[in-house]
């Protein structure tokens, strides 16, 4: 959706990285010295998603730049490392989490390249493997189109050797990126699906075949990929229409490059339940066959999950056997009876990433 | 208003005219004409002389008690005879309203006829004079889109076939759609849990599946639930509710099956109490029983100590 209203907080300076931003957005900002105008400009709609996904606020972020990821109780999460530097999205998925995270959903970009700088600083100073993205609140790569931070961030990671930057997105918006000297540190990352849940669900973001090109490109400019399959929708046929994704997958991309690939099936607190009803009339995506886990999240029932991994997996292993597959997300039972092994140790799941980091983008591994 | 007070004879009142009925409660009358007969007529009913007949504005039930004591008159309020509709309307309203709540199907029935004078916004000012309690706006559009279902409505709605939230909730469905549940909801006797369990299925069902609502209530399986005149309308609200399950939840409502039929198999006696994971999202099974003496105690051990045996027990995990 493009943003038709610009707000920035009257404290944040008019330097080069706000007047670039402004420069790319092409509104006339208001300043204000509230944030709660915000707020009330968004809850005073009708819709206020959809208004938030139009409504940009420049602001500061007033908690830690760089946070880990909450995960959830019940089931095993990859200790992955949050680098806040927005919120929120203009693309309009209907499954999205974000629609009933934030109260009320607030398009933000948070100034002051400087704070993220110092984050990191700190991170790169640590004995530790991070494996650090953007893409947990908002897409990482829309703001390529609007700020300087996706370049700043590339250029920031590729001079050390313990933190591994992932941007996630939905989007082809790399073309900045492309001439960068990463050193091999950033992964460009993208959340995939079928054409039939990218057009039914994914309003404004690019195609399958869009998101696979713009991956080759990236791949030959010598950066790593990452993929995710997250959400993964159950509906009749979508095994093979899967399994055509992963295809084409490899039809695009050498396996070697990839660092990762993540499965996860669709789940939801069961708030979101009603706000996909009201955004998105046409869409059954809710009344697939779903349990209350564990977590208090709506999941699909388990050997439904269950088999359309074990279809997944055993397709991309067959393009590539050594690729590392994980779930986000998944309990001991998923694990073993889809990969015939479960990381029980805490941290386990994490080493394994941290290791497929180490390996394909050169960060130290005396620190595994 | 005050009325003048007339005797008038019975004969003169037209009953079929019951244009200013609120109260929907038809109950046994006879308490109250022996009522009348023992201590007279406390409070006249109200009437509206209308061409060379009177309607009857309030009291329909005071009336139908003399009638049931055979009397040929009545002392009644009359009204004047250029009195307006609206004006009538508020006093058969207000009549009831501070005798007693009225309920959510009277209450529906009065929005609706004074809808016809006042707008939400002016019903909702006046609400405390005329309901002697205050409506809110969004209270008083409820009741007007559930007053616009059609029949069989108000009568499901007053006998509690057709709890409020549902009505509501069905209100905002289109016609064909609303006609299912109405059908529905003749048929069968549920409370309003089940209610919404069974409109939220049916509509999940039908969204899923990209049919419509009639075309899964024309569906032969749930016709021969709804139709089936041997059967009550709880146990047809039961056997619903199981079949919409199954179809909104085949791959569970198999297992569970399954799981259960494998958990009879074992034979386990009725104090042991063996429980699949809920949904089968963990894996922990939960095992008791109770005993009153040792020998109640041993007897569950070795029918447990017998199941191990069972190749069933084995299939469970």
């Amino acid at each position: 959706m493009k943003i038709d209203t610009l707000f920035i907080d009257k404290a944040i300076p008019l330097n080069p990285e706000i007047e670039y931003l402004i420069s790319r957005v092409k509104l006339k900002p208001r300043l204000i010295e509230n944030t709660k105008l915000v707020y009330d400009f968004i809850n005073d709609s009708g819709d206020p998603v959809s208004k938030a996904k139009k409504t940009l606020y420049v602001t500061k972020n007033k908690g830690a730049v760089v946070r880990q990821c909450p995960g959830t109780s019940f089931y095993t999460c990859c200790d992955y490392t949050i680098l806040h530097t927005g919120t929120f999205c203009t693309m309009d998925c209907s499954y999205c989490i974000l629609q009933a995270y934030f109260h009320p959903p607030v398009l933000q970009y948070f100034a002051g390249m400087e704070m993220l700088d110092q984050g990191l600083e700190k991170q790169f100073r640590q004995n530790k493997i991070f494996r650090i993205g953007t893409g947990e609140y908002t897409d990482s790569l829309i703001w390529e189109k609007l700020s300087l931070v996706p370049e700043f961030l590339v250029k920031k990671f590729a001079h050390q050797t313990n933190c591994l930057l992932e941007l996630k997105t939905k989007t082809v918006n790399i073309e900045s990126l492309l001439s960068l000297d990463h050193n091999g540190k950033t992964v460009l990352a993208w959340s995939l699906n079928t054409p039939e849940i990218i057009s039914s669900q994914e309003k404004a973001t690019a195609s399958l075949t869009a998101r696979l090109e713009a991956a080759g490109r990236a791949e030959s400019k010598g950066y790593k990929l990452a993929f995710h399959f997250d959400p993964l929708v159950i509906y009749p046929g979508c095994e093979i229409h899967y399994k055509k994704v992963i295809k084409q997958i490899f039809d695009h991309i050498h396996p070697e490059n990839i660092v990762w690939i993540s499965l996860g099936t669709f789940r939801f607190m069961p708030k979101l339940k009603q706000i996909i009803e009201k955004r998105f009339k046409d869409s059954s995506i809710c009344y697939g066959e779903f349990i209350l886990g564990l977590d208090n999240k709506m999941r699909y029932f388990k050997p439904l999950r269950i088999s359309l991994y074990k279809q997944i997996i055993s397709c991309i292993k067959e393009y590539a056997p050594k690729l590392l597959v994980y779930f986000c997300m998944e309990d001991e039972e998923v694990w073993e009876k889809c990969m015939g092994f479960f990381p029980k140790r805490k941290g386990e799941l994490g080493h394994l990433l941290d290791k497929s980091a180490v390996r394909h983008c050169s960060l130290n591994s005396s620190l595994l | 208003m005050s009325n003048p007070l007339h005797e008038i004879k019975i004969a003169d009142i037209d009953l079929a005219d019951q244009r200013y009925k609120i109260s929907l409660s038809e109950y046994d009358i006879s308490f109250l004409a022996l009522s009348i007969k023992e201590t007279g007529l406390i409070s006249p009913p109200i009437v509206r002389p209308l061409e060379n007949k009177v309607i009857i504005v309030s009291g329909f039930n005071r009336i139908r008690a003399y009638l049931v004591n055979n009397e040929t008159k009545i002392p009644v309020y009359k009204t004047k005879p250029d009195i307006d509709e609206y004006q009538c309307l508020l006093t058969a309203i207000t009549q009831l309203s501070f005798k007693r709540p009225l309920t959510h199907a009277e209450l529906i029935l009065s929005i609706k006829r004074l809808n016809k004078f006042l707008n939400e916004k002016q019903i909702r000012d006046k609400s405390p004079a005329i309901f002697n309690m205050e409506l809110n706006l969004r209270f008083i559009e409820d009741l007007l889109n559930i007053g616009a279902l059609p029949d069989p409505a108000p009568a499901l709605i007053h006998n509690g076939n057709l709890s409020f939230k549902s009505a509501k909730k069905i209100s905002l469905f289109e016609k064909d759609t609303i006609d299912v549940f109405l059908n529905i909801f003749s048929k069968i006797k549920a409370s309003n849990n089940k209610q919404l369990e069974i409109i939220l299925h049916i509509m999940e069902i039908s969204a899923r599946e990209g049919i419509k609502p009639k075309d899964l209530y024309s569906k032969k399986i749930i016709k021969d639930i709804l139709f089936n005149e041997n059967k009550d309308p709880w146990l047809k609200t039961r056997d619903l509710r199981t079949c919409l399950f199954e179809q909104r939840f085949p791959a569970l409502s198999k297992t569970r099956k399954t799981v259960q039929k494998k958990i009879t198999g074992l034979k386990l006696n009725k104090k042991i109490k063996f429980m699949p994971p809920e949904n089968f999202e963990s894996r922990d099974f939960n095992i008791s029983f109770t005993a009153k003496t040792h020998d109640e105690f041993t007897a569950n051990i070795r029918n447990l100590v017998d199941a191990l045996e069972n190749d069933s027990l084995k299939e469970i995990f």
